[in-house]
């Protein structure tokens, strides 16, 4: 029986819940700052130091982070062989607790760690808010899953025969998390395998690194064995390793599609004395466009199409780059939307007010920066110079193989483009690499269908904005480029961290049936 | 005062049935929209039949959307086939058939229009101006309210803006005595920087704009009123308000007011703070507190909902009714230092204002009810039959505009718990006047 509800967020709408965010931030401050070690089985490692800084104000440290080599990946392997033993033994009724532990200490924690990602990640308040809520909701979800899943599945039953199928935990796994999501995606894929019964090695985001300690913090004070979970903070070195060692069974990815692709590959190159195949459970990012078709309330579309591709800086997954708009509404939706674009307010993560927040550090700014200058924007909102910030940047009519309607931008970056009718639309999304999420703005039943039908992407939304998926409800990842497949916080995503087992028992005795 | 408002409820019930009666006696057969007999018995029809009213809702609103008949009826049909309700499977076999198409079209097109016509006395101020002379010459006041879509840059609030100056100029021009002049406006159209964690960038967006309307209703000897929108940007709604009203240079006009929502579960505070600073503020008008229940329940119940918090809403009709009642008495004690406006369709809710009114001895200078055109047009008349002030308030705007509006009032009032929905379908006047 499943009990999930989604943890609530944060009301910051009322002035109380903000001052009390902002009292939290300044206790933050007052800490900065944060130490973060390799935590290697039961040994704490220094290592080289790296910094994490606050992208709205990069001359601050957020936190000092010890990286991890080629060597230390070894060593967290060999602690999590034995991890694995003690960690898949224990009743899964135990690791559902200790997961459910790690989600109340993440629950007192609350706002805390919602402005350690105003900090480190440059979330503003509520996505920030929303992070922690999902980290909490997938912890949560993941442990009634698991419990679920321990029961096995029902099988066919001939007299004489008991059949029986279990799930038994892959092995080893491997988590590369982004920075985007510093704590929910991190939770997520570490509680999934977590949950499981399989012994994790997390490599989280070198951006992010104290709000991905945040959560294994949690899981170790919940219950979760130290040598069953790993913390490797660093660069690109332990994650190469980490994909390349023969002990590893599972890896999981969020990122971008190169490293995703990458990862495959090295993945699936067989080493000698491996004993059996990598599974690489990927998540890599988009390029999703928002249909608008010429019925649609375009009063619901221009706030639907911002938050979309502005709310943190479009440096979502799921965030939209592309509006494919009907021709019929095409004009006058561009001129709302131009004059919309200068109303958001750019700045940083930690005022309420921010709608734009700068992106994650100064390579992306850079990036983003030679997509926005490659052409002439319809219209731009505000930019600053303290931070990493872009301008929102809304362009319009670029041709078809222009890099802005191509590439992954993942900025605050959208382009228009006018279609003849949805079928048109329904090509264009066609023809793209990725498929993650897609939009719809129609109140047109048979639309709705015609767009469900033919749509790629895994994740479809209808009159509203395109990003914000919740455990649960909305579960999450796409086809093609996209990813592998698997549907975070659904109810398939532990699937992919076991594998099924099935016992067949002769029940006869001496021609008799016991 | 605390002390008069909680004895008086008991002695009350007797001069509320006597009030309703009267007025229920005072108006035509209960119906839900004053209109001809047909559509009567569709919007009968529809609060017995929720698929067949979802159909037809989504129809209304996609409407202006339409540019083609045959673009009308594709939606209309693919509504109906998609209910599961009998009635509109029956009408889908009629819209799906080719020859059928074009008259339907015309038909329900025009029945949207009609239906609009009907809440919205017409397209602009001057357009408006025949029907509000009209209403005015018949003793009935009115306050105009400007639809239109919503405001998503600086360019459509300043257009807002202008609007609402042309309307408060061309009504003052054709006004026939002081006072006469009355204009809601809403906040969230004079900005677009409205933000629910952020009350100080509405604050600041729509303050020039508001600022300037109060000059223009000041010059022209005009009330402005500002409606409460949902509960996202009530803080800044009201803060703005009271702070531009504190000005030394409106303390001599226009007459302004502003509007509590009772189904907030937090409007007796509201209220406190309402009043706290109408004490303190004299004016020359005294500051006007309409009293509504409120009209984004389903809006606030899911968005609640959906972030896992509690409403901020009663989620029991009782209780939302008992707390009107409740801010009713205390903002009639309050009186001369606010004005009142009860706001409501309801019929106990309105009797029992004046019930308490009549007690208290407060009459027509410091109380008036409130109607909404083509919703509360008998209710209107009732009132005014009886020597009390009644108000209508007038949408003006286009049918594009108008029928988000529209499919708002059509939805709140064919729900099977509002008040006018049971007038309508003949619940007994005695039940209907009993206290909640
Ligand atoms: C002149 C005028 C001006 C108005 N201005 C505004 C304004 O500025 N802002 C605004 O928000 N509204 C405004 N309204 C609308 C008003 O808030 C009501 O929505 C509408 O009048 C219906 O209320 P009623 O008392 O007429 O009918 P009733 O049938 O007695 O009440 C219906 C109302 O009860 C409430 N309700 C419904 N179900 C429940 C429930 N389960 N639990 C608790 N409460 C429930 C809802 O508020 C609903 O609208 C105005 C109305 C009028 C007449």
């Amino acid at each position: 029986m499943n009990t999930f509800r989604n943890e609530p967020l944060l009301e910051l709408r009322r002035s109380t819940v903000r001052n009390e965010a902002l009292a939290a931030l300044a206790a933050l401050d007052a800490k900065l700052p944060l130490e973060v070690p390799m935590l290697i089985g039961e040994d704490v490692v220094q290592g080289q130091v790296f910094s994490s800084v606050d992208p709205s104000a990069p001359a601050t440290v957020v936190a000092n982070a010890h990286a991890a080599t080629a060597a230390h990946v070894g060593d967290a392997i060999t602690a999590a062989e034995r991890g694995q033993k003690v960690w898949s033994q224990r009743p899964a009724s135990e690791r559902a607790a200790a997961l459910s532990r790690a989600a109340g200490i993440l629950r007192s924690r609350r706002y805390e760690l919602a402005a350690l990602a105003v900090r480190e990640a440059g979330k503003p308040w509520a996505e920030a808010d929303g992070d922690v809520a999902e980290a909490i909701d997938f912890l949560e979800y993941y442990a009634q899953g698991a419990l679920a899943l321990d029961g096995g599945r029902p099988l066919i039953q001939m007299p004489g025969e008991r059949n029986a199928m279990r799930y038994v935990a892959r092995g080893i796994t491997g988590v590369i998390a982004p920075w985007n999501f510093p704590l929910a995606i991190a939770a997520g894929m570490v509680s999934a395998a977590l949950a499981t019964g399989n012994a994790v090695i997390l490599k989280p985001a070198e951006q992010a690194p104290a709000c991905a300690k945040a959560v294994v913090d949690a899981l170790h004070a919940g219950g979760v064995p130290l040598e069953a979970l790993s913390f490797l903070p660093g660069g690109d070195e332990p994650g190469k390793a980490l994909v390349a060692d023969p002990r590893i069974h599972t890896i999981v990815f969020t990122g971008s599609c190169a490293a995703g692709l990458n990862i495959l590959q090295t993945a699936n190159t067989f080493v000698p004395g491996q004993r059996h195949i990598k599974k690489v459970i990927a998540e890599m990012g988009g390029k999703n466009a928002i249909i608008v078709d010429s019925d649609a309330d375009l009063d619901d579309v221009v706030p639907g199409l911002l938050k979309s591709a502005f709310a943190f800086a479009g440096q979502k997954c799921s965030a939209a780059s592309r509006a494919l708009i009907h021709k019929a509404v095409a004009d006058e939706l561009a001129e709302r939307l131009a004059g919309a674009i200068s109303t958001l307010r750019v700045g940083p993560a930690a005022d309420f007010g921010t709608d734009v927040p700068p992106v994650i550090d100064i390579a992306a700014q850079q990036r983003i920066q030679g997509y926005v200058d490659s052409a002439r924007p319809l219209a731009q909102g505000d930019t600053r110079d303290d931070g990493f910030y872009v301008a929102p940047t809304l362009f319009h009519g670029l041709p078809a193989d222009h890099k802005v309607i191509q590439e992954e931008i993942f900025g605050p970056v959208l382009s228009l483009e006018t279609v003849d009718n949805v079928e048109h639309a329904c090509d264009l999304v066609d023809a793209g690499g990725f498929a993650l999420t897609g939009g719809l703005f129609s109140r047109s039943p048979r639309t709705i269908e015609y767009v469900s039908d033919r749509t790629p992407v895994g994740n479809l939304y209808i009159n509203r904005e395109i990003t914000g998926a919740m455990v649960g409800r909305q579960p999450f990842g796409g086809g093609r480029l996209s990813g592998t497949g698997p549907k975070a916080g659904g109810p398939d995503y532990l699937l992919q961290f076991v594998e099924a087992r099935a016992v067949t028992e002769n029940t006869v005795r001496h021609g008799l049936v016991v | 005062m605390a002390a008069t408002t909680q004895e008086r409820p008991m002695d009350l019930e007797r001069p509320i049935k006597e009030i309703g009666t009267d007025l229920a006696a005072r108006m035509p057969r209960p119906r839900l929209v004053s209109t001809a007999r047909v559509e009567q018995r569709m919007t009968e029809m529809l609060m017995k039949d929720p698929a067949l009213r979802a159909a037809l809702f989504r129809f209304v609103d996609v409407r202006p959307a339409c540019d083609t008949p045959a673009d009308l009826i594709r939606h209309l049909h693919e509504f109906l086939e998609e209910a599961e309700s009998k009635t509109a499977q029956r009408a889908s076999t009629f819209t799906g058939r080719p020859l059928a198409r074009r008259p339907i079209a015309a038909v329900a097109g025009a029945g949207v229009k009609r239906m609009a016509q009907q809440f919205i006395v017409g397209e602009d101020a001057k357009d408006a101006l025949p029907e509000i002379t009209k209403l005015w010459k018949h003793g009935v006041e009115t306050t105009v309210d400007l639809l239109g879509e919503a405001t998503v840059s600086e360019t459509e609030a300043d257009v807002y803006m202008r609007r609402c100056e042309e309307t408060l100029r061309a009504l003052a021009g054709a006004a026939t005595k002081p006072g006469q002049v009355n204009l809601s406006v809403k906040v969230s159209a004079l900005t677009p920087l409205l933000r629910p964690t952020a009350p100080e960038r509405g604050i600041e967006g729509a303050r020039p704009r508001l600022e300037h309307l109060l000059r223009v209703a000041k010059e022209v000897g005009a009330h402005l009123h500002v409606d409460m929108e949902s509960f996202d940007t009530r803080e800044a709604i009201t803060e703005l308000t009271l702070d531009l009203l504190s000005q030394p240079e409106f303390a001599d006009g226009p007459s302004a007011g502003i509007v509590l929502q009772a189904y907030l579960v937090e409007s007796p505070e509201h209220l406190d703070h309402l009043l706290d600073w109408a004490e303190r503020t004299p004016r020359t008008h005294p500051f006007v507190i309409r009293l509504v229940k409120g009209a984004y329940w389903d809006h606030e119940v899911v968005q609640a909902a959906q972030n896992g918090w509690a409403p901020p809403v009663f989620t029991d009709r009782r209780e939302c009714d008992r707390n009107f009642e409740q801010l009713t008495r205390r903002l009639i004690d309050a009186t001369p230092t606010v004005r009142v406006a009860i706001a409501s369709h309801n019929l106990r809710s309105i009797s029992h204002a004046a019930a308490y009114a009549d007690a208290r001895g407060v009459g027509n200078a410091d109380l008036e009810f409130q109607i909404l055109r083509g919703l509360g047009d008998d209710t209107q008349a009732a009132i005014a039959a009886t020597g009390r002030q009644v108000r209508a308030y007038c949408p003006v705007g286009d049918l594009v505009a108008g029928m988000a509006y529209l499919v708002r009032r059509l939805l709140e009032n064919t729900a099977n718990d509002s008040f006018l929905a049971a007038h309508a379908s003949g619940t007994d006047t005695a039940e209907l006047l009993e206290a909640p």
